[in-house]
């Protein structure tokens, strides 16, 4: 037990200083957990007017979060599961003195929840939508971002997975359906929390292809953590559409984090790389003895 | 038909590697977007979450997580220990357990994807004329030394380290250190075209020492690989994990007795991990920690019978005089080949003259 008592010690050495900073709340975003929920970071300042969601998670209960409806007014949201027992996979949850409290539909429900809010009047539906990842095992999501639920819909194709997330730079599909059935030639905006603003055009099959802006502004960095390059910014897919004198607005909001090239060094990588060669090249030459020289017949 | 297809177990070894290769780091596409996140989190080998193509993941990654959210936050917090705590690493080491009970060891051997690549680069190195390095007396030490190894990155790295984070003693950085210095999270994403795990994060100390660590791994290994058989998988904390469990499934290697063994030491020669107590030992002294199932001890063994890969009471592939022969004229027991024809030219005497 000598080498894991003196990592013990070697550990708690180097971390000491750390230990004062260092905190952890149940249900937060760790590095290396699940990156789909949606933004929680800063104030709640007005940079988009479309309908969105915005998530937290429950301070002691990694399977709740509190939602937060802005941009529309909703009684309430109704959260769907990829997995669980039929009569339980779609719920509403009422707002509360604070929100509204959504949960994990039951145990073994899949990750992705999918979450709505609605305001109809005569002449209008918002729809206000977002995913949000709850860490249960259970079937993927795929059915149940096939399924429809409401007129007007914008739907991702796919989510991020497991350890990854929307990113700058990158290109994702997202899906416009209109009663079930895909929407060609419709209009997608796109509205990030740092001000880009952009707007795509679905083809054919209703698929809209989105870049992510490259205007990432990290938070302000925390002595002795490091820039967080999880860090996250919100962002917002919109589109609308009037059918039989109704409109229809439709959004999707989540969070997005900053190009990892930002803060990482190919080149760096690459020369610890050819160290490691470096030091194996004495392996190459051969030795004194005969190789393979028995005889093995 | 079978029988030309795959003449030699190592030739069924090498379509299996094949097949898994391509699952472990490309298998989203063949099992859908989401199969990595629903299929396993728990596999026996090394199938890295950094990949996003890939069809499953290790078991290293959830219970570095498992130690370091659940374990030290609850033992920090000091509730619901139970719920929090046991549970989740129970569902994990079931869920690893689950499949590890069918092929056991043979998850390093035959299914993992840096396995399979350092394997490769071996046999790349016998067809150059690299001569083979091995970890025994008269070159490069013996093999015992190296052993506690895999055993220090296990406690240290996937247990010891994370639950030092969880409990607030060390910096958040160090998390989940084996990914971190694990090199088949760079093999596995530059396979899918992806250099970000080979770039450093230069904002983070620790992040910066420990994805240095991995590259200089990754490039011992891609060129020390050239000679020295399999040169991660012996410090590998994975194989040490498997190791916990290899006396719990049926899969094993047999060599139930010395009887007819006649010493000759080839198994051991054949055995890519080196392992010396292949030959000079028998029962469960000679299915060791080391071994990976990957069977050419078996195959290399000129006597009938004497060594067999088994699952349960059934044998599976026993060794056999005639198959040694056969298997020897191909390919000598180090894995010496036939160089390529302009390696063998260039090696002639006088053909630096020409």
């Amino acid at each position: 037990m000598k080498p894991l008592t003196f990592l013990t010690i070697l550990a708690t050495a180097l971390a000491l200083p750390a230990h004062a900073q260092h905190s952890h709340g149940a249900g937060v975003a760790a590095p290396a957990a699940p990156e789909g929920r949606p933004a929680g970071r800063g104030g709640m300042r007005e940079w988009t007017r479309q309908p969105i969601l915005i998530g937290r998670p429950a301070k002691d209960d990694r399977a709740a979060a509190g939602i937060t409806a802005r941009g529309l007014v909703a009684s309430g949201v109704t959260v769907f599961a990829a997995d669980g027992p039929t009569e339980r996979r779609k719920r509403d949850f009422p707002n509360g003195p604070e929100g509204t409290s959504i949960d994990a539909v039951a145990p073994k429900t899949g990750n992705y929840h999918w979450v709505i809010a609605r305001e109809e009047s005569p002449d209008t539906v918002k729809v206000a939508s977002t995913a949000w990842y709850f860490g249960n095992p259970g079937d993927a999501p795929s059915d149940m971002l096939a399924q429809s639920k409401h007129e007007l819909e914008l739907v991702p194709a796919p989510l991020p997975r497991e350890h990854r997330s929307y990113r700058e730079a990158e290109k994702w599909r997202f899906l416009v359906r209109f009663n079930g059935q895909p929407l060609a030639a419709q209009t997608v905006a796109l509205e990030t929390e740092f001000g880009s603003r952009s707007t795509a055009i679905t083809d054919a099959n209703g698929i809209a292809t989105i870049v992510f802006p490259r205007d990432f502004k990290p938070a302000p960095k925390v002595d002795g953590e490091g820039d967080d390059p999880r860090a996250r910014g919100r962002f917002v897919l919109s589109t609308e559409k009037e059918d039989s004198g109704k409109r229809y607005l439709t959004a999707f909001n989540h969070s997005y984090t900053q190009d990892p090239e930002r803060s990482r060094s190919l080149g760096w990588g690459a020369a610890f790389g050819i160290l490691g060669m470096v030091a194996a090249t004495p392996l190459l030459r051969r030795r004194q003895q005969t190789q393979g020289g028995k005889d093995h017949a | 038909m079978l029988k030309t297809l795959f003449p030699t177990l190592s030739r069924v070894r090498f379509v299996v590697q094949l097949a898994m290769l391509f699952l472990t780091v490309y298998g989203s596409v063949v099992v859908g977007t989401y199969a990595a996140d629903k299929i396993t989190g728990a596999l026996p080998a090394l199938s890295c979450a950094y990949d996003q193509a890939n069809g499953a993941y290790c078991v290293l990654v959830p219970t570095q997580h498992q130690v370091h959210h659940r374990i030290g936050m609850a033992m920090v917090q000091a509730q619901q220990l139970t719920l929090n705590m046991v549970l989740p690493l129970l569902m994990v080491f079931l869920t690893f357990f689950a499949f590890f009970f069918v092929i056991g060891k043979a998850f390093c051997g035959w299914v993992c994807p840096l396995g399979t690549l350092q394997e490769w680069t071996g046999k790349i190195g016998r067809r150059f004329n690299v001569g083979v390095r091995r970890f025994e007396k008269g070159d490069l030490g013996e093999v015992r030394r190296v052993r506690p190894v895999k055993w220090i990155l296990l406690l240290g790295l996937v247990f010891l380290l994370p639950l030092l984070t969880g409990l607030g003693v060390t910096p958040h950085s160090l998390g989940n250190p084996y990914c971190d210095i694990c090199p088949s999270r760079i093999a596995t994403t530059l396979l899918t075209g992806n250099t970000e795990e080979l770039a450093l994060r230069m904002n983070d100390g620790w992040k910066f020492g420990l994805g240095a660590a991995a590259n200089v791994m990754i490039g011992f290994m891609l060129v020390g690989g050239l000679a020295l058989r399999l040169p991660f998988c012996r410090i590998c904390p994975l194989l040490a994990f498997n190791s916990v469990f290899q006396r719990l499934s049926p899969m094993r290697l047999a060599k139930p007795t010395r009887a007819n063994c006649g010493s000759c030491h080839i198994c051991t020669d054949a055995c890519p991990m080196d392992i010396p107590e292949i030959s000079a030992a028998e029962g469960h002294k000679a299915y060791n920690e080391d071994c990976t199932l990957c069977g050419r001890c078996v195959e290399y063994c000129p006597q009938d019978k004497v060594i067999e890969m088994k699952w349960g009471p059934l044998a599976l592939f026993g060794s056999g005089r005639e198959y040694y022969k056969a298997k020897v004229a191909r390919e000598l027991p180090d894995g010496t080949v036939k160089p390529l024809k302009f390696v063998r030219n260039a090696a002639k005497p006088g053909a630096a003259d020409a």
